[in-house]
């Protein structure tokens, strides 16, 4: 496989041009094109498509959109390109089977395809959402290290520290990424699972020298850093520097793409297409063990609406039919904690993940933006949905997707905010107020009638 | 040709996106004898309104957004020295200087808003992403902007907002600029919090308070 240096050499020298040309001389004219020529088009009716030749010609379109296009690089204004044989050579030898966690705790990340019975990774945690104290933050991950279904933890944003706002970029934000680690990781302690991984290290930090700093205080070779392009089709110096860091200490990557609905990827159709490419990205820019996709919308901020779940899961498939690299999907639901919206919503995007393939990364509420507005028991539900629905047919699932939508998908424009954490959970214990647990047990129930989902019995509130 | 139809030809070269049809279309209606304020009036501005609404439905994205964004821009450069020639104004919702603030590189709702802006008007100086807080003020002073916005999508990048405002203090030029900030981590809450004279959730709601803005000024 192509090494890491040579990409970089080829972010030095590749070929020149602007940003604008990029943009709307090369990714879109390229994009559109192969969007016609394999003919993928949106089909709202069914956001979960059960088409295995539309999604491997996702999969065509997205390489050939890969070749034609290349990766920007902002700090240099050159295209780093890739030869179609380079592509095949990253796929052919990119990484599988890695290892995450440590002790009982440590576990390998399974490949999975669409319908696959393997039960999906399940990765919990307030997944970037920012919290206001560290008694919070303790308390709430804690809280979703006791998830028995969880893999591994999506750490938060901590946003103050010793009453100081957090500055990215300044001493603050190495502060704040340090210790974001460190309370994660005695979280996981009085939780019982020390050895569990963290799969987005690091949340609070938002440069290259904050992930070293927090590294060097409590990551581990067994956690992942997570690591991103930015939109679309670009990276910049700093990601680049992070890779070389990871590298050289032996980390995993987590390689993170949110493409944007509506962004320069256009609709669903062109947002299923450049997901897709970014999986050789993901092996040959980012070194990835992980490939981390979220589509998400850029008028709501979510990755529940239909328009985004149909490319999540048409991606997913053409991804999980053709690359050994896993995915897991993460995602960022509209409605507050204490809702019912907010379980349909996690349910809604989990189960498409599920059952085209991929595993899943939850517990991001309210946008993933509202502060302390996260909490661990909707997540607890969602991976519970999500082993549920391991093995199952994907119209079977698209039939509960569409039932799903139907009850929220017009209220996302103004979501309920519902609670924040101090509010439906004890901060000291961690467990959930009588009202939160009870609402937990009514929508399990319903998802059971309704839907006929069969659940482990290993929840600590059923 | 009916005027009608000379008008549609230039909405609709707009619409595509397309800066040489969209050139054509000007020259060919110039030649007929429609005057440069006819042209921006009756046969760009109703295309550019169309852009906007139909981005509004989620029928179009940012691309074609850009793109009749540049289309537009290529025109002005044609029409504007005619009008100004003929004894006409400039016509423009106002000047704004936006970009993401400093340590985040988030670009698209920023790009987003920047297009809308140019939908409706306004005369766009887009600063890129992880600006120094100084440059947005630097930027406003050298243009003579009436708006200036700011981007943050995360929580450790939001204080950069605030900062903006110190610097425009430290200069004594607050009150010259009107501030409006948005970004997925920001809130209405937020902006009354560090000063802020506006917040947009969306990109439509930053294009509507830039005009309600503007309006108030006049």
């Amino acid at each position: 496989m192509l090494s890491f240096a040579a990409v970089v050499d080829r972010a030095l020298s590749g070929p020149i041009c602007t940003e604008r040309d990029f943009e709307l001389g090369i990714f879109v004219p390229n994009l559109r094109r192969v969007v016609e020529k394999y003919d993928i088009k949106y089909d709202p009716q069914n956001p979960v498509p059960a088409d295995d030749d539309l999604a491997d010609r996702v999969w065509e379109a997205g390489l050939e959109f890969l070749t034609e296009t290349g990766v920007y690089c902002t700090d240099t204004e050159r295209r780093i390109l890739f030869t179609r044989e380079e592509i095949e050579g990253a796929l052919a030898f990119g990484p599988r089977g890695n290892t995450f966690g440590e002790g009982k705790d440590a576990k390998v990340m399974p490949r999975r395809r669409p319908e696959d019975e393997t039960p999906p990774w399940c990765s919990v945690g307030p997944t970037s959402s920012p919290l206001s104290s560290e008694q919070i933050y303790l308390s709430i991950v804690k809280a979703h290290a006791e998830n028995p279904l969880g893999n591994s933890i999506t750490i938060p944003c901590l946003t103050m520290v010793d009453g100081r706002q957090i500055v990215a970029g300044s001493p603050l934000g190495i502060e704040g990424a340090i210790r974001a680690v460190l309370l994660t990781r005695e979280a996981m302690r009085r939780a019982g699972r020390p050895g569990m991984p963290i799969v987005n290290g690091v949340t609070t930090a938002a440069r290259s020298q904050e992930h070293i700093a927090a590294h060097r205080f409590g990551l581990r070779q067994s956690d992942a850093m997570e690591i991103g392009t930015t939109h679309e089709m670009k990276i910049d110096f700093d990601s680049l520097n992070k890779i070389a860091f990871s590298l050289a200490a032996g980390s995993l990557v987590f390689a993170e793409n949110g493409v944007i609905l509506g962004g320069l990827a256009g609709g669903p159709a062109g947002v299923a297409v450049v997901t897709a490419a970014y999986n050789p990205v993901d092996i040959l820019v980012l070194r990835g063990a992980v490939q981390h996709p979220f589509p998400t919308h850029f008028d709501l901020g979510v990755t529940s609406t239909r328009d985004t779940i149909w490319p999540r899961s048409l991606a997913n498939q053409a991804i999980t039919r053709n690359s050994s690299l896993p995915v897991v999907n993460v995602g960022y639901s509209g409605a507050g904690p204490m809702t019912k919206m907010l379980y349909y919503e996690h349910s809604a995007w989990v189960i498409a993940s599920v059952v085209s393939g991929g595993s899943i990364e939850v517990g991001a509420s309210a946008r993933g933006t509202t502060l302390d507005y996260t909490s661990p028991i909707e997540p607890l539900l969602a991976s519970e949905v999500a082993h549920a629905v391991a093995g199952m047919s994907r119209p079977e699932a698209n039939k509960i997707i569409n039932v799903l939508l139907a009850k929220y998908e017009d209220n996302l424009r103004n979501p309920p905010a519902g609670q924040r954490y101090q509010e439906c959970f004890d901060v000291a214990s961690g467990t959930p107020t009588a009202e939160c647990a009870a609402l937990y047990r009514e929508v399990k129930q319903e998802m059971a009638d309704e839907f006929g989902l069969k659940f482990n019995p290993v929840s600590p509130y059923a | 040709m009916a005027a009608e139809s000379k008008y549609e030809r230039l909405s609709e070269a707009i619409i595509e996106g397309d800066g040489g049809k969209t050139l054509a279309a000007i020259e060919e209606a110039l030649q007929g004898g429609m005057a440069p304020g006819e042209v921006i009036e009756k046969g760009l501005t109703p295309g550019m309104k169309e852009v906007g609404e139909r981005f509004a439905r989620y029928e179009i994205y940012l691309p074609e957004m850009m793109m009749a964004g540049e289309a537009w821009e290529q025109a002005m450069k044609v029409l504007e020295p005619k009008l100004l020639a003929a004894g006409g104004e400039k016509k423009k919702a106002g000047r704004v200087v936006i970009g993401t603030v400093s340590g985040d590189v988030h670009s698209i709702g920023k790009n987003i808003v920047a297009a809308m802006l140019k939908m409706n008007g306004f005369e766009v100086f887009d600063i890129g992403i992880d600006v120094a807080s100084s440059v947005f003020v630097t930027r406003a002073e050298e243009v003579g902007a009436d708006i200036i916005a700011a981007s943050a999508l995360m929580s450790t990048t939001m204080p950069q907002q605030r900062d903006i405002i110190e610097h425009l203090e430290a200069r004594g030029v607050r009150d010259k600029y009107t501030f409006l900030v948005g970004g997925g981590s920001t809130s209405q809450e937020w902006a009354d919090s560090i000063g802020a004279d506006g917040y947009g959730r969306t990109a439509g709601d930053a294009a509507a308070l830039a005009l309600k803005v503007m309006a108030g000024k006049s």
